[in-house]
């Protein structure tokens, strides 16, 4: 037990967030859908003796839908009359009011989800429209539930970090060789740029095929991973430090992504493009999926490869690395490469979820990388950290993001949240050091 | 808002009540996280001192190091946010929870912007509204993962200014499938396939206009030259230019003094390229009489170089915006006027047109926010001035 906490300590943090977010967004939930609707016929039987005369208002939505076919079905039952069935917007809601209230008729409910009883239509209605009586307007039974824990939160946070975490894999084994790339957010936004211009120009733009896209998208990945091969190069033949390597390069490809855009979205993409970053044809989005798999990849690779010890040692010792027969310079080649194809994977899942591409994107994100990758407890100066680690540091910003963007916190303070996270994981590392 | 008998009358009571209880929940559940971790720390550090240096050595300083910065500063921000939802029940009595309205505005770094976000504030505050304004910070990625977070807490409305009218697509597109009201800002989403239910902007042709109309009575009976520093890829810049030179031509026809617009150069909106591009048009034009600028900092960096040509008296320039440096400069003489735009009336009429959707009325696909004429004299009255 102890062995596993000291390695995956942060887990605790981020379980310890969870559970915070939770309780401060356990928020009321208005319930719709055909059980609220049932509800909400039996609540009105019980409420009015005799023939209770109703105007149901729904959104036009699906589950709404549901809420009010099932509503009106049971209130029929129970011997009620539905005078009408709103679905859609406060202005159907006031022109249907506006419709009984020419023909005289008189309603005793207004029957709706949380959301439509809230539109200031109803709020005075016995004033505003005399002539309709005294109308309730009554809703479902609300329960009460954390927003922070809703599935849709919780695939919403894996499905926002899943870019971030993809390329968080390369930057841990970068990092662990003892080197950075500060590259990465430009090589997202080069490679969207890339792919999207690749589908518009030579793939069919609307048109594009399937394979076309693919092969665009490989395309700007080769493309992003020769530039990873040139970094490294440059750092393994010329012994540039790598922090100089890649600002250089950071700079060469978020100029290239603006020439090649014009400092313009790309956007005449086929609809079926946004399947890798929003689809979900498991269950999880794809881009979740997709990440998961390549986490499963990554830590068998660093833990039980010859590649992955090397990394290791690389980072560890590099000149104890050398002399005991460890390729020094093709490892770090490969490190830098991977990071490179794998930042170029998040800028074409990043493409997809917006369905354009756009020479800003990626904008800062190698801090985020970075943060996600130390926080995730890999040392700065090499030679440890480990994927799932990573992991759970990238989940631990998004948590974060996320619960401040849902406790209602403005952006300035949740830049100073934020920093002070990444501060104190840093000033942990070096605790851990002495 | 009339709600029925006795089932609801509970509800109604209940939320007043959960108000309340559920910030001294949420307090001592925060609390409790905290000393928890406080003791995790403490029990591992006592062990330590009992046991060898061993694996679990490297866990410790986390919780204490980490966690609780952490955790504290998270429970500083959220607590004074629980505390207003723990008062307002009381103050409205039995009133439904506060709904909400999400911003998510370009950038909050100028302040045109922050004047926005903050009228929505105290506007919807007013209208019994909870409003959260973040900033895109001109990522469009980032602007929609906020507007997702929007759609999971189940806003009311959103409002935005988008960072990309074309990638912001697919998440206004998720907003409207939710039926949650999407509403712009300033920026314009005029994009097919989707659904915002009203966009308000500066009126920038009138403004435009207003700013011809001034460069007219700063050149008085003579006419002469005049330059215009361009914004050319933002469209409501071109707006502003047009606007301009509509007023021009048609006093160019009109027979009087006539205005001869002799350069249109790209200013970039800043004022290191207003300053380049103003040198290289008296570089061409030695006469120049006037200089139509399409925002302040382009207008203040011509400035700077008309001072450096020693020029300044022999130009007038007319900006655009009202942004505070650029009224001081109206009050010093430096710039003759401004068409100044009204962010904080921009924020109001958001929420105003917020109040009117949910009552059901049919809102125009736009409003327009009229400018007004800035000159030195209303800058002399300015209170905000010093």
């Amino acid at each position: 037990m102890s062995g596993l906490l000291s390695k995956h300590g942060m887990i605790l943090v981020l379980l310890a967030l969870c559970a915070f977010f939770s309780a401060v967004t356990y928020r009321e939930q208005s319930p719709t859908g055909a059980a609220a609707g049932r509800d909400l016929a039996s609540a009105i039987s019980k409420e009015f003796q005799g023939t209770p005369q109703v105007l149901i208002v729904a959104r036009d939505l699906p589950e709404d839908a549901a809420f009010a076919a099932e509503l009106e079905k049971a209130i029929r039952a129970a011997g009620g009359q539905v005078v009408a069935t709103v679905k859609g917007e406060p202005r159907d809601a006031r022109e249907a009011i506006l419709k009984l209230v020419a023909v005289g008729t008189k309603i005793d409910f207004v029957a709706g989800t949380q959301t439509t009883s809230e539109w200031l239509v109803f709020e005075n209605l016995a004033a505003d429209f005399p002539t309709l009586g005294d109308p309730k307007v009554i809703t479902p039974r609300s329960y009460f539930w954390p927003n922070f824990l809703k599935a849709d939160n919780l695939l919403n946070i894996a499905n926002q970090i899943a870019v971030i975490a993809i390329v968080a894999i390369g930057m841990t084994m970068v990092i662990i060789t003892g080197g950075i790339d500060l590259s990465v957010g430009s090589l997202i936004a080069l490679s969207a740029v890339l792919a999207t211009r690749f589908i518009r120009d030579a793939g069919g733009a609307e048109n594009a095929s399937p394979m076309g896209m693919t092969l665009a998208c490989l395309a700007a990945t080769a493309v992003c991973g020769l530039i990873g091969s040139f970094s490294s190069l440059m750092i393994t033949r010329f012994a540039v430090p790598p922090f100089i390597v890649t600002l250089a390069m950071m700079l060469v490809c978020s100029g290239l992504a603006f020439t090649l855009s014009s400092g313009q979205s790309i956007y005449q993409l086929p609809e079926s493009f946004v399947w890798l970053g929003r689809g979900a044809d498991l269950g999880l989005p794809n881009a979740v999926v997709l990440m998961l798999v390549l986490y499963a990849i990554a830590d068998v690779l660093m833990s039980r490869t010859q590649l992955g010890r090397y990394l290791y040692a690389v980072g560890g010792n590099r000149e104890a690395a050398r002399l005991a027969g460890v390729p020094v310079e093709r490892i770090l080649m490969f490190a830098y490469i991977a990071c490179a194809v794998l930042a170029a994977l998040g800028g074409v899942i990043m493409a997809s979820q917006l369905r354009s591409g756009s020479p800003t994107y990626g904008n800062m994100y190698e801090l985020y990388v970075i943060a996600a990758v130390v926080v995730g407890g890999a040392s700065l100066s090499g030679g440890e950290g480990h994927m799932f680690g990573t992991l759970t540091g990238a989940f631990t910003i998004a948590v974060i993001q996320n619960g401040m963007n849902l406790t209602n916190i403005e952006s300035y303070t949740q830049k100073v949240v934020l920093g002070l996270v990444i501060l104190a994981a840093v000033l942990f590392e070096k605790m851990r050091h002495r | 808002m009339r709600r029925a008998g006795s089932y609801l009358e509970s509800w109604t009571v209940g939320t007043s009540v959960t108000g309340t209880s559920q910030a001294e929940f949420t307090l001592i559940v925060s609390r409790a996280v905290i000393l928890l971790l406080i003791q995790i720390s403490g029990a591992a550090m006592s062990e330590s001192r009992t046991q060898l240096p061993g694996p679990t050595r490297q866990f410790r300083p986390m919780q204490l190091v980490l966690g609780l910065p952490m955790l504290l500063a998270m429970f500083l921000f959220s607590g004074c946010g629980t505390s207003d939802v723990a008062e307002k029940p009381k103050e409205l009595k039995a009133v439904r929870p506060t709904k909400k309205i999400g911003v998510s505005l370009l950038t909050l770094d100028n302040p045109f912007f922050k004047v926005i976000g903050d009228h929505i504030t105290s506007a919807g505050k007013e209208n019994g509204y909870e409003v959260t304004v973040v900033s895109g910070d001109k990522d469009v990625a980032k602007q929609g993962n906020q507007i997702k977070d929007f759609i999971v807490q189940g806003v009311s409305a959103i409002v935005l200014s988008p960072c990309d009218s074309k990638a912001i697509v697919p998440v206004i597109q998720e907003a409207n499938a939710a039926g949650i009201p999407v509403f712009t800002v300033d920026i314009p989403c005029n994009e097919p396939g989707v659904k915002i239910t009203t966009q308000i902007a500066t009126n920038n042709l009138g403004g435009g206009r207003e700013a011809g109309e001034a460069m007219i009575e700063a050149l008085g009976e003579s006419g002469g030259q005049v330059a215009v520093l361009h914004l050319k890829q933002v469209e409501s810049c071109q707006l502003r230019a047009q606007g301009f030179k509509d007023v021009i031509e048609a006093h160019n026809a009109a027979g009087k003094a006539k205005i001869e617009i002799v350069a249109e150069l790209e200013s970039g909106g800043a004022k290191d390229l207003g300053y380049k591009a103003t040198e290289d048009i008296l570089q061409s034009n030695p006469d120049l009489r006037g200089i139509f600028a399409i925002n302040d900092p382009a207008a203040l960096g011509a400035r700077a170089a008309l001072e450096k040509a020693g020029k300044a008296q022999q130009v007038k320039i007319i900006g655009f915006d009202g942004q505070p440096e650029g009224k001081q400069a109206i009050k010093d003489g430096k710039i003759y006027a401004d068409p100044i735009q009204f962010p904080d009336k921009m924020g109001d009429q958001i929420v105003d047109a917020i109040v009117r959707h949910s009552k059901g009325e049919t809102l125009p696909p736009q409003i327009l926010i009229p400018t007004s004429l800035y000159r030195q004299a209303d800058a002399a009255k300015d209170t905000e001035l010093q």
